[in-house]
């Protein structure tokens, strides 16, 4: 019993992590209408049993693996461990719990590291330092930002956690491909060494297949945001971005997409909007605001704002192909991990995004944008006023900048945050 | 020495030796790294600039385009550009040396280079570095270095770079390294014959001028200060770590406040001439260029070369003997932040007093800084 708590103790953030899905989707399930809210309702009761899962994992003595946002949480599939998001952690324990990772954040600031640097990596960051979590070890890929190659050494030279970091070039040619598959592979391999285990390409093989399908219902919903009004409720872009990490290479993912487009096609059939009316229609090009989960609920009640969708949910992939040899899905992996979020805009040159960014505006008859220039983001410090440029010339719309730290509401806090779109969205009624 | 001819090519961003390099039609290229193999470039007859914004202490052009959680020098040498500083280039050599800097490809793009009035064609080259010290990523660097020569090639008069060109430039940029070095060790030693801020000035003129001028200048210098007498003073020896420093006004500050900044670990100090590129019969020498430049001292955009880095400090602390170490970013800057703080705790666990601040890149908050450094060079007193 005593070694069961000791090997679960590994991850008590985690813990407390699931602690916090648990009562939320108590919370839920006790007080909302049925019809209420579905992403969040079905979102937390996947997250809910797919970490009780791993808890398990982790009793059972499995390894403790720390990855990456960016190394899609299915590549650790093909190892028996219990993968943990480094910057999911921090930033669901701050959607979920009020003041969620600032202590965490604290810490690891107050031993020296840069205020300005993310807090997706401080909070896990902090935890560490605080021995919350043992990781038997980290991969990461060397991008999308500066925050990842100066942040992630913490864990290799002072906590001494063997730190595994594939290279990810700028630039997304073919060579760039074949590049970055080789070091995934590598990579894998490096990792397999340290916990002592193969990598079993056949599992990574069914888990990879699995996200062909998720990739093939998120495109459908998607497609379904160009409606007016839009049929999917502003929770779902938070939702999906957890989801995207937490039930990586699982049925579970496909089951949350499922169902969220079923419900979506049902509303747009009854041209139904989640919450009544929708007057504004928003695209989000960076992040959401994760310490204020209820904002994009307040938005489409309050002011009637879809955000049609942020970062996480307008990046998809070409399918990989898994009916081939090795280096064909390595390579197929490699152009996937290199079009996720953040990486895709980080690994050129920014014009793509500015050009794709018009076209969504475009296509999906977007009043405006809202771009949360985010603290920790330097990689996209110089584009907030290009892209504000384009909109206006291009599409005749405006863009609201926000300066916020999107982990941390004593940056900016969710009344000024709140206040802020409120002014702005007057000027557009 | 301040005011020596050579040095005070430091103080301006454009200065006589670059004008006499342009009355013969020459071209003179841009770039923010040292990373960029200015080896390459010089034997395409091309003269590199590094980039900076010494004495420059307005951003308010440059902010419109990058947000106030950037870096001020990124943003001062985007605000010097936008009021036509910069208009003498030729080119733009960009590599993701941060995301500060690596963003300046688009903006010199869009902003610089085709704002109203400016009607020169200026070719851009970008080179994606990888972020580790592998094989697998030197063999990935060499290719990039071979494909820059050609684009280069194709954009400067499509002449070709041969390997005679690059000997030259290599003789010559060796020789450079080897007088830096020559003067550093003047520096470090017990009686210093120049000071940090001198040493600055050195390395930002001779990052301005051509190396062969730039040569006979340094070893003028260096016969001179061969004659002259060392510093004989109790100021407190440091070592100045961290984020790109282009204003002498910043080492002045430290070496007013009681200190001689007798050695460094900076992109416009040491780092850039410790190493040679070494030149191996039937050897390629675009390669061996490419090998010095991907295997020498990193600077922390290299996360899996930290420990190289610190043992080079450590090794520099008992050289130069040093007293103190003061560790400085600019504000904003990730990388160095994050590679002080562990510097910062790796040295206190050695005992070596350490000062660890923040700044802007102009000078501001000089009170408060000075402040600091002032009780730091006390308190190893």
């Amino acid at each position: 019993m005593a070694k069961r708590v000791e090997l679960e103790n590994r991850i008590i953030p985690y813990k407390m992590l699931y602690e916090a899905v648990k009562s939320t989707s108590g919370l839920i399930e006790g007080i909302l209408p049925d019809k209420g809210i579905p992403s969040l309702r079905i979102g937390l009761k996947h997250l809910k049993s797919v970490m009780e899962e791993y808890i398990q994992k982790a009793r059972e003595g499995l390894p403790i693996i720390g990855h990456h946002f960016s190394f899609p949480t299915e590549y650790l599939s093909c190892f028996d461990c219990v993968p943990v998001c480094i910057e999911a952690v921090s930033y669901l324990l701050a959607a979920l719990l009020p003041h969620g990772s600032e202590k965490y954040y604290d810490l690891i600031t107050n031993w020296g590291h840069p205020f300005h640097t993310c807090t997706s990596q401080k909070g896990t960051m902090g935890m560490t330092l605080d021995d919350l979590f043992k990781f038997d070890a980290i991969i990461t890929p060397t991008a999308p930002c500066d925050n990842t190659y100066a942040s992630y050494p913490f864990f290799s030279y002072h906590k001494k956690i063997p730190l595994i970091a594939p290279d990810l070039p700028f630039l997304k040619e073919e060579k760039s491909y074949h590049y970055h598959g080789e070091q995934i592979k590598l990579g894998l391999e490096a990792l397999g060494k340290v916990i002592n285990q193969e990598p079993d390409y056949s599992k990574l093989r069914e888990a990879i297949e699995l996200e062909n399908q998720v990739t093939k219902l998120q495109l459908e919903i998607f497609e379904l945001k160009k409606v007016k009004p839009c049929p999917v409720e502003n929770m779902f872009n938070a939702m999906s971005a957890a989801a995207a990490i937490y039930l990586s290479g699982r049925t579970e993912k496909a089951s949350f997409y499922n169902d969220m487009l079923e419900i979506s096609k049902k509303r747009y059939k009854n041209k139904e909007h989640h919450a009544g009316e929708e007057k504004i229609r928003s695209i989000w090009p960076y992040m959401i605001i994760f310490f204020d989960l209820e904002l994009g609920e307040w938005l489409d009640r309050h002011l009637g704002m879809s955000i049609l969708f942020d970062i996480f949910n307008y990046n998809f992939a070409e399918p990989i192909n898994t009916k081939s040899d090795l280096d064909t899905m390595l390579y197929g992996m490699a152009r996937r991990s290199m079009e996720a979020p953040m990486v895709k805009q980080s690994a050129e040159f920014y014009y793509s995004f500015i050009d794709e960014c018009v076209q969504l505006a475009k296509d999906y008859s977007a009043d405006c944008f809202i771009f949360t220039s985010h603290i920790g983001c330097k990689q996209f410090g110089s584009v907030p006023q290009i892209l504000r440029e384009a909109l206006r010339d291009e599409v005749g719309i405006p863009m609201l900048l926000i300066d916020v730290d999107v982990g941390d509401a004593r940056f900016a806090s969710e009344k000024i945050i709140r206040d802020k779109i409120k002014m702005f969205s007057q000027t557009l009624m | 020495m301040y005011k020596d001819p050579f040095l005070t090519a430091s103080n301006s961003i454009k200065n006589h030796y670059i004008e006499d390099w342009q009355k013969d039609n020459k071209k003179i290229v841009g770039h923010y790294c040292t990373y960029i193999p200015e080896e390459l470039l010089y034997a395409a007859n091309l003269l590199p600039f590094r980039i900076r914004a010494t004495g420059h202490e307005d951003t308010d052009l440059g902010d419109i385009y990058m947000v106030r959680f950037t870096c001020s020098f990124v943003r001062a040498t985007l605000d010097m550009a936008l009021r036509g500083f910069y208009d003498f280039l030729d080119g733009l050599f960009i590599c993701n040396s941060c995301d500060h800097s690596r963003r300046m490809f688009e903006l010199f793009d869009l902003k610089v280079f085709k704002r109203e009035g400016f009607n020169k064609k200026v070719p851009r080259f970008y080179i994606a570095i990888p972020h580790i010290v592998t094989k697998e990523g030197f063999e990935w660097y060499k290719r990039e270095i071979e494909e820059l020569k050609e684009e280069i090639e194709k954009n400067y008069n499509n002449k070709k770079i041969t390997d005679e060109d690059l000997l030259n430039s290599i003789n010559i940029y060796n020789k450079n390294r080897s007088l830096l070095r020559e003067i550093h060790k003047l520096r470090i030693q017990d009686a210093p014959k120049i000071t940090g801020t001198e040493a600055l000035q050195i390395s930002m003129a001779n990052s301005s001028v051509p190396k062969d001028i730039a040569n006979q200048e340094l070893e003028r210098i260096l016969n001179l200060l061969k004659e002259i007498e060392g510093l004989k003073t109790d100021a407190k020896r440091v070592m100045l770590v961290g984020s790109e420093v282009d204003d002498i006004n910043f080492t002045k500050l430290i070496e007013n406040s009681g200190a001689n900044i007798v050695s460094d670990f900076l992109c416009f100090g040491i780092r850039n001439f410790l190493d040679d590129v070494k030149l191996e019969d039937g050897k390629n020498p675009l390669e061996m260029i490419s090998r010095r430049h991907y295997y020498r001292i990193s600077c922390p955009r290299m996360m899996d070369d930290h420990q190289r880095r610190l043992d080079f400090i450590k090794d520099e602390i008992k050289r130069a003997k040093i007293d103190g170490v003061i560790l400085q970013r600019i504000n904003n800057c990730d990388l160095a932040g994050c590679d002080n703080m562990l510097f910062s705790h790796e040295l206190k666990d050695l005992e070596i007093p350490v000062l660890n601040i923040d700044r802007e890149f102009f000078q501001a908050d000089t009170t408060r800084l000075q402040t600091r450094i002032e009780a730091f060079i006390e308190m190893i007193s």
